[in-house]
């Protein structure tokens, strides 16, 4: 008697605007985790994309100003950083305080004095995870699609400018910019409301394997 | 003699009439509804609930969701593009929509407006009672890089309370954002499912609307196909075609096997085409019937042609009471033959019409109308009957085939040999025996779920529609009532809380209430006021270099923003999924709906509402079948009246003892027929009840054929069988419909017709035998 309503799905309408903005950071994140992958010999994005399986793990420090319209100092904070292939992300704060953030196949989780703690609000779905493993397996068709893709420059120094496609993605960003060499070295991301965020990541290094540390982070 | 001049002419004349009518009620389209409500009784008088109701059953009336599936996402993306362009251009639609390119613009501004007044329970507790915590929060997501971008820039909103507003919208269960087409998406068994949502102009209870919305849906689907792709679809306008279709279907089935099967047997019981005229009543009680219901009701409800047709086997049993007699009139001729069967027919119309009329008093609409419809149907196939189809049949002359009349003579033989070696009481004991077996095992079940044959497959997409996009939607729902905005959002919070509770605990899958989207004006002030202190505790973020008069500015802005009421946040872009729950306000105060996912034990629902005033559940579908119950009593009761008023009316004729007996066999063998639905594991429903007052009504009329006796009892029976065959026909054929309530009819009909035929010789008074029952 009672077909499906479509009453309810009319608050998808309303909720998927905001939805985008929580997905924004996980995408950034996606990007980052695209682009830290050491990239030699990379001129075409198909040369960049065969990069992306070789290294198990890349590890070092990272800088990340914000630079708000309103502040003449930009918010600065420093950590480092673990990515591997297999597992996924290591995001350590430890300036101007100390915070653990994790991603993985499961989404996003952030460490208390209890343990990981899922992040509900933004946890991964579908479409981040989808975004996120797209990136990690070298799938550049992931991000193709919500992106132009504009790639100049060499191997030992390339720059690469990533443009929305859809209206939506316009609205939130202008432009995203990323330079490297070896490794990825600088990403900025430029807000549609002026504000800007600038990663560095000057000394990357790749590993072959996990610490154990590491490996226990990424298993609980 | 004159009146047999006068009688046709009188009667063209009225035909003439009826015809007239008839032809100005259909000139504008026909003047038929599907729409199952219409069919149940109005639950409430309360103006404010009937308005919810609507509310909540207008999408099911106007809304279209499909899901376009492809394995490859983007192939699942472009056929929904072109889809929605397709249906766009139909010219059906309000609006199609496969993806969102909304305006952030707007969002912005209503989540800097809505800073306090939007702001969650839990994110305004911390503001209050500890600003400490709230303070590090913010400082925490400037730095977090999984923090996301907050629409509304930092410098607007240092405190992050957008953000917070942002990150506490409920998020849509199985559905993401594609974020470089806007498209809704859900990935399950798979595929990639893009959602595609359509609004029509109409509604689903316009008859042309449902057809042709199918139609683009089964075209679509052919489109689908060779590109491997899947279409699933849900929709109460796709019921409503599939209803329209059914109906059509059985109308043409139920009416065209009854004729078919009717003439035949008058062609093989009389042998001369004349005969088939007696088939001039059928339609003729067809038409004053729709004209009669048309009149009545504005519109005839399909439902009300397909019960109606079974009236066909009803109507042709007038002319069959004088068209028998040529078995025993020799020479036949019309006009004598209809004064000598004129009294036992005027008794049966008045008998029959009683049964029928007694299904008028009941409080559903649907049985109102085929009472009107039947009543008015028998009239008119009386009057013609008796005025036209005798001047039609007067030079005819009738030379029956003898063969019917072997087999009653056989059967009356059958029955008295029977007769002499068991006798009536001990038969009578048997016939008792046989009932308190079946009704012991008689089980009642009523649902309005029967009234509708869903077809499978739209009942399976249905549910694989909720199981991918997460949403269970249900017709139960909250209504909450309350003096002021205020005391409305305190009750809905109080009710949220409840219906919290039975969330986690797996009861209910979810619920929507504006108290999620807008808190009260007291929390709006109570939250303005924790602002006063907010200075004392922001150090860390001055400490990050945000300048203190940039805060200052913010506070003094923040408390500047006035007491948002509801309509104001339903008027912008995050409110528009809450803007059905807001019914606005009347002179008794304001009212909102709370709406339920998942369907849930109507019980526990309705334990929510204690201690909490202003709140109601309303469950129609529950009510509607606690109805069904319930009328099921007042039912039983009608049928003993409508006995009562045909024993008054046939005491004059043929005398107390007579007319006891008359009434008692009809009445037996509704019993016998209640006894095999118990035997044959069918459950009594409002509609077999319903059938069941019918066959009272009409066996009556057998009874009267076989007390009258004229021609002799194997003569009677004969007219009897011929009459039973022919209704038999008509309400056998409804049993085979797929609308379990409409079956259900025609088999308590058909089974009672059965037990009728056979009591009905017990009417006749037998010199010396032992009085039957």
């Amino acid at each position: 008697m009672n077909p499906i309503d479509n009453r309810a799905l009319r608050r998808t309408a309303g909720v998927g605007l905001p939805a985008i903005a929580c997905k924004a950071g996980p995408l950034v994140l996606a990007l980052l985790l695209w682009l830290i992958s050491p990239l030699t010999f990379a001129f075409t994005l198909d040369d960049l994309q065969k990069q992306l399986s070789a290294p198990a793990v890349v590890k070092g420090p990272f800088v990340q100003e914000k630079h708000l319209r309103a502040l003449p100092q930009p918010l600065l904070s420093q950590g480092q950083f673990v990515l591997a292939r297999d597992h996924g992300l290591l995001w350590l704060l430890q300036t101007p305080l100390r915070q653990d953030y994790r991603i993985d196949a499961h989404g996003i989780a952030r460490r208390d004095p209890s343990g990981w703690q899922a992040l509900p609000n933004r946890s991964a779905g579908a479409e981040q995870n989808r975004l996120f493993f797209a990136v990690l397996q070298g799938d550049s068709t992931g991000l193709q699609r919500d992106f132009e893709l504009a790639l100049t420059g060499d191997a030992a120094h390339w720059q690469l400018q990533l443009t929305p496609r859809s209206l939506l993605l316009k609205q939130v960003f202008k432009r995203i910019d990323i330079t490297g060499g070896r490794y990825v070295q600088r990403i900025e991301l430029s807000e549609t409301q002026g504000d800007s965020t600038v990663l560095r990541m000057p000394e990357s290094s790749g590993a072959a394997d996990l610490s154990d540390a590491e490996r226990s982070d990424f298993a609980n | 003699m004159p009146t047999e001049r006068l009688l046709p002419r009188l009667f063209v004349c009225l035909l003439l009439a009826m015809l007239a009518v008839a032809g100005w009620q259909w000139h504008r389209g026909a003047p038929l509804s599907a729409d199952l409500m219409s069919l149940v009784p109005g639950a409430t008088q309360d103006p404010l609930v009937q308005r919810a109701e609507q509310r909540m059953q207008e999408p099911l009336n106007r809304e279209l969701l499909v899901l376009v599936g492809h394995p490859q996402r983007q192939q699942a993306l472009a056929l929904a593009e072109k889809l929605a362009g397709q249906w766009q251009a139909s010219g059906l639609f309000e609006k199609v929509q496969w993806s969102l390119q909304t305006d952030l613009q707007a969002v912005r501004t209503q989540l800097l407006q809505g800073r306090l007044a939007m702001l969650a329970p839990a994110d305004r507790q911390q503001l209050e009672a500890q600003p400490d915590a709230f303070v590090a929060q913010r400082v925490q997501s400037l730095f977090d890089p999984f923090a996301g971008f907050s629409l509304v820039p930092n410098q607007d909103d240092w405190l992050g309370l957008t953000g917070r507003v942002q990150n506490s919208q409920p998020k849509p269960a199985n559905v993401e954002l594609d974020t470089a087409s806007g498209a809704l998406i859900a990935q399950a068994d798979d595929h990639y499912w893009v959602l595609l949502r359509a609004r029509t102009l109409g509604n689903a209870f316009d008859m042309q609307l449902p057809l042709q919305v199918a139609d683009l849906l089964a075209n679509a689907r052919q489109q689908a196909e060779p590109l491997g792709a899947q279409l699933l679809a849900a929709s109460g306008l796709l019921h409503a075609a599939a209803g329209q279709q059914q109906a059509s279907r059985e109308i043409s089935w139920v009416g065209g096997g009854a004729t078919l099967g009717i003439l035949l047997l008058l062609w093989l019981a009389f042998r001369n085409w004349r005969a088939l005229l007696a088939f001039v009543p059928v339609l003729v009680g067809m038409l004053f019937g729709s004209v009669v219901c048309v009149a009545l009701f504005g519109q005839m409800h399909v439902m009300t042609l397909v019960l109606g047709s079974s009236l066909i086997g009803v109507a042709v049993d007038y002319p069959l009471h004088y068209l028998s007699k040529s078995w025993s009139l020799k020479p036949w001729q019309s006009w004598p033959a209809v004064r000598l069967t004129l009294p036992g027919m005027s008794l049966s119309l008045a008998t029959s019409c009683i049964g029928y009329l007694a299904l008028a008093f009941t409080p559903f609409p649907a049985l109102t109308q085929i009472a009107a419809f039947s009543a008015a149907g028998l009239l008119g196939a009386y009057l013609s009957a008796v005025c036209l189809l005798p001047a039609l049949l007067a030079s005819a002359q009738l030379r029956p085939a003898l063969w019917p009349l072997r087999i009653t003579q056989a059967l009356t033989q059958w029955r008295e040999a029977l007769l002499r070696r068991v006798p009536s009481g001990a038969l009578l004991a048997l016939v008792l025996l046989f009932c308190a077996g079946g009704l012991w095992h008689l089980q009642t079940r009523n649902d309005i779920r029967q009234w509708v044959g869903t077809p499978p497959q739209l009942l399976q997409q249905a549910q694989a529609v909720a199981r991918i996009t997460g949403y269970q939607p249900t017709s139960q729902f909250y209504l909450v009532r309350a003096a002021d905005q205020q005391q409305l959002l305190a009750r809905t919070q109080a009710l949220g809380a409840k219906l919290t509770e039975l969330v986690e605990l797996g009861k209910l899958k979810g619920f929507m209430s504006l108290s999620q989207l807008v808190a009260s004006p007291a929390e709006q002030q109570q939250a303005r006021k924790a602002l006063e202190v907010l200075p004392e505790h922001w150090q860390p973020l001055v400490a990050l270099g945000v300048p203190e008069a940039a805060l200052q500015a913010e506070i003094q802005q923040l408390q500047a923003l006035p007491v948002q009421a509801i309509e104001h946040v339903l008027a912008g872009p995050l409110g528009e999924a809450w803007r059905p729950l807001w019914l606005g306000a009347d002179a008794q105060g304001v009212a909102a709906i709370v709406s339920l996912q998942g369907l849930s034990d109507a019980a526990l629902l309705q334990l929510q509402t204690q201690d909490l005033d202003g709140v109601q559940l309303v469950d129609r579908l529950g009510e509607l079948n606690q109805l069904f119950a319930a009328t099921q009593v007042s039912a039983a009761e009608l049928k003993l009246l409508s006995c009562v008023l045909i024993l008054v009316l046939l005491v004059m004729p043929f005398g107390l003892r007579g007319s006891l007996r008359i009434v008692a066999l009809p009445l037996l063998a509704a019993l016998c027929s209640l006894a095999s639905l118990g035997w044959l594991g069918q459950p009594l429903t409002l509609f077999s009840l319903f059938g069941l007052l019918l066959v009272t009504a009409i066996s009556v009329d057998y009874a009267i054929l076989m007390h009258e006796r004229i021609g002799g009892a194997a003569v009677s029976l004969l007219g009897t069988l011929l009459a039973a065959l022919t209704t038999w026909l008509s309400f056998g054929l409804l049993a085979l419909s797929s609308t379990p309530a409409v079956s259900n009819f025609g088999a308590a009909v058909s089974l009672g017709l059965v037990f009728s035929f056979l009591l009905a010789p017990w009417a006749a008074p037998r010199d010396g035998a032992p009085t039957p029952p």
